[in-house]
């Protein structure tokens, strides 16, 4: 058998071998030295990222605009929910950074219910799977395997283990690309999101640091924010 | 249908009918027997109020299946097969009034061979009766052209020539009438006179599904509601799919022992027919739902049902090649909504505007979520101040803010920061970076402002927009973060 031909072979999704990523489908960074670093070259097209930033505002949100403003650019895009931001996004903003805003959905989780129900009674329902304490955590997972969107972005406190892999699956089943951003302090927490991102700030720029990822290289990358 | 024995027979018409409001008059005239046994078809033209006309016509539906109605005021009713059912003529008159009393209404009832010249028989002042096809024309003769109902100006020219009753209009001739006077008003007299068939839609009456549940015992819990809602859902499958409707109002009541009942209401974006899919959407309703006591029954109420929604499934999952997701957008959107609330879910946009806070906005989206190509938000208000003038500056201000610097996150109120030695402090001195941007702007109008923004790291390396007052006290505030 000749080289081409085992190489053709390895590439099939079925192989998995240790930490050459099998082929799964990727999406670019935007940033050349990110991209080198992560598994399959870019941001996982459908799996559940998180990025933890020692405070709000380090430049998390300039990391994927570049994706962001690729993936609400496309003919077929889809959505790209932003469920419980902690600010208002700046429309002007996002526009000059190529992102399309027929396709930004700003979902408001606000807790005004008062929910009575206990978490037994609603998970009969189907698809409502998660415990029905948090409306973020649930709109989250809604909009992830909904297949209406192709990139959901949530801010969450504390989100359980058990949630988190949650989200993961719904990212599978949903195709999209689910960004969670966390405080720094949950870096010591096991995680099963296939992704994991610290970021912090640097004179000129962010170092993100690979925690966690799934068939990559652990290490940290500085990215100039152009100022 | 022989008319009665005792009757004599064929009598000729009583011209001039008397008021319809007693039915005793009303008896008198049509104890005459019409010759109705020969006519095969009998209109009885009705006026009633018109905010009363569909409840008259569901009520009259019970005397015959035709029905029509001919807004504003008329009723139309065929009653010729319904005759032996009801005693002849005089025994439907009776039961008519019997339900017009229970609305409370005096209707102008006519009798014509025709659909038209029952309508205009009713019109009248003192309702005609006209009774033989053959004598029709006579009849109608004296009747002024005003009972028609043709526009103004189409009696005020005839009026002009001379022509004031149906009987001088009908000896005009027909190809000049025609030209003159327009062809639809023609064919009416065709259609009055009985030349022409007079084809009517029949009345049928608007629908809305209700089912209730009484339960022998009470619910305290959403399961136990859901589960005694779940013969209702299925019920209403049925009644959806038998009229190949959707829906997209739907309420649930839920009655107490002493509470007056709570009510959950979902309103969707686009007509829904799949009852699982409701029914998800409700339970998220319900989950939300605070009780003030233990449920007695479950009802369910939907809204008028719509017509003619296909239910199709897209080629393409979404996602790949040409999906784009617009069918599983709108069930997102419904879901999201039914458990956050309407308000809660919204698009973006940018508005033409120099003034930060003013240049970002929430816009609509969903309702035309299933019917546009993309995903869609709609574009939500077309700004139409000051059209020529500000669309260029907005679109200067869209081009300016291409390449400046513009912060990801906005506050929607600045933030005052604190101040040392006239430089702003948060969480230790902030550095200045970059060049300074002056806005000055809004002056035509409430909200003007001057700053000078600039960018500045904090002392944990966060990038901030802050901006100076140019005016008053020059105090610095916090309006963004660059994210």
């Amino acid at each position: 058998m000749s080289n081409v031909e085992w190489a053709r072979l390895l590439e099939h999704p079925a192989i998995w071998r240790g930490r050459s990523v099998a082929r799964t489908e990727s999406l670019a960074t935007g940033f050349a030295a990110l991209d080198a670093r992560l598994p399959g070259g870019g941001w996982p097209r459908s799996a559940l990222i998180e990025i933890l930033v020692a405070r709000f505002g380090v430049g998390e949100l300039y990391l994927l605009l570049p994706v962001l403003a690729t993936l609400t650019s496309g003919s077929t895009a889809r959505w790209s929910a932003w469920i419980a931001p902690p600010l208002e996004p700046y429309a002007p903003a996002l526009a000059a950074h190529g992102i399309s805003l027929p396709h930004v959905l700003i979902v408001r989780a606000d807790p005004v219910h008062r929910l009575r129900s206990t978490p037994k009674s609603s998970n009969r329902s189907g698809r409502s799977g998660v415990s029905t304490s948090d409306p973020t955590l649930w709109a989250f997972e809604q909009a992830l395997g909904s297949g209406a969107c192709d990139a959901a972005m949530a801010w969450l406190r504390r989100p359980r283990a058990q949630a988190i892999r949650r989200l993961q699956l719904a990212a599978e089943r949903g195709r999209a690309l689910g960004v969670l951003f966390r405080p720094f302090s949950a870096a010591r927490e096991s995680s099963h999101a296939s992704l994991r991102i610290a970021l912090e700030p640097v004179t000129g720029g962010i170092r993100a640091t690979i925690l966690k990822s799934r068939g990559g290289l652990p290490g940290s990358v500085d990215i100039a924010t152009g100022d | 249908m022989r008319p009665r024995a005792a009757r004599p027979p064929d009598l000729a018409l009583q011209q001039p009918a008397p008021r319809a409001q007693p039915p005793e008059t009303l008896r008198s005239v049509w104890r005459s027997p019409v010759s109705v046994a020969l006519a095969p078809e009998l209109w009885m033209g009705v006026r009633v109020p018109e905010q009363l006309l569909e409840q008259l016509a569901v009520r009259a539906q019970r005397f015959t299946p035709r029905v029509s109605l001919a807004p504003p005021d008329g009723l139309l009713l065929e009653v010729r097969g319904s005759l032996h059912l009801f005693d002849g003529v005089e025994g439907l008159l009776e039961a008519l009034a019997r339900e017009c009393t229970d609305l409370a209404v005096q209707p102008a009832i006519s009798l014509a061979p025709t659909p038209l010249a029952a309508l205009v028989g009713a019109r009248l002042e003192t309702p005609l009766v006209f009774t033989d096809r053959a004598r029709l024309v006579g009849q109608l003769a004296p009747v002024p052209l005003e009972a028609l109902r043709w526009p103004p100006d189409t009696l005020a020219r005839l009026a002009r020539m001379g022509v004031r009753t149906i009987g001088q209009a009908l000896r005009l001739p027909r190809a000049g009438f025609a030209r003159r006077f327009g062809p639809e008003q023609l064919a009416q007299l065709d259609r009055l006179t009985g030349r022409s068939p007079d084809l009517r839609e029949h009345f049928r009456p608007r629908e809305r599904f209700r089912g209730r549940c009484d339960l022998s015992y009470e619910l305290e819990s959403h399961g136990g509601i859901r589960a005694a809602l779940e013969p209702l859902w299925v019920d209403l499958g049925k009644f959806l799919a038998a009229r190949q409707c959707a829906v997209t109002h739907l309420e649930c009541w839920l009655r107490h022992r002493h509470s007056p009942p709570s009510r959950c209401i979902l309103r969707l974006a686009a007509p829904e027919a799949n009852v699982e899919r409701l029914e998800q959407l409700l339970s998220e309703r319900l989950a939300a739902l605070s009780l003030p006591e233990a449920v007695r029954s479950c009802e369910l109420r939907s809204g008028y049902p719509i017509r003619g929604v296909s239910i199709s499934q897209p080629l393409w999952q979404p996602g790949t090649h040409g999906g784009d997701g617009a069918v599983e957008a709108a069930e997102l959107i419904d879901r999201l909504r039914a458990r956050l609330g309407p308000e809660a879910i919204h698009g973006l946009q940018t508005l033409d505007d120099h003034r930060p806070e003013r240049s970002s906005a929430a816009a609509s989206c969903g309702a035309s979520a299933a019917s546009c190509g993309a995903p869609g938000i709609q574009p939500a208000v077309v700004r139409t101040r000051r059209p020529s003038a500000m669309s260029r500056v907005g679109r200067d201000a869209q081009n300016v803010s291409r390449t400046l610097r513009r912060p990801l996150w906005l506050l929607s109120q600045p933030r005052l920061l604190a101040e040392r030695d006239g430089m702003p402090r948060r969480r230790g001195p902030l550095r200045l970076c970059g060049d300074v941007e002056r806005i000055e702007t809004g002056w035509w109008e409430e909200g003007e402002i001057g700053r000078d923004y600039y960018a500045a790291y904090d002392a944990h390396g966060v990038l901030l927009w802050i901006f100076r007052e140019r005016g008053g006290p020059h105090r610095w505030f916090l309006h963004g973060f660059f994210g």
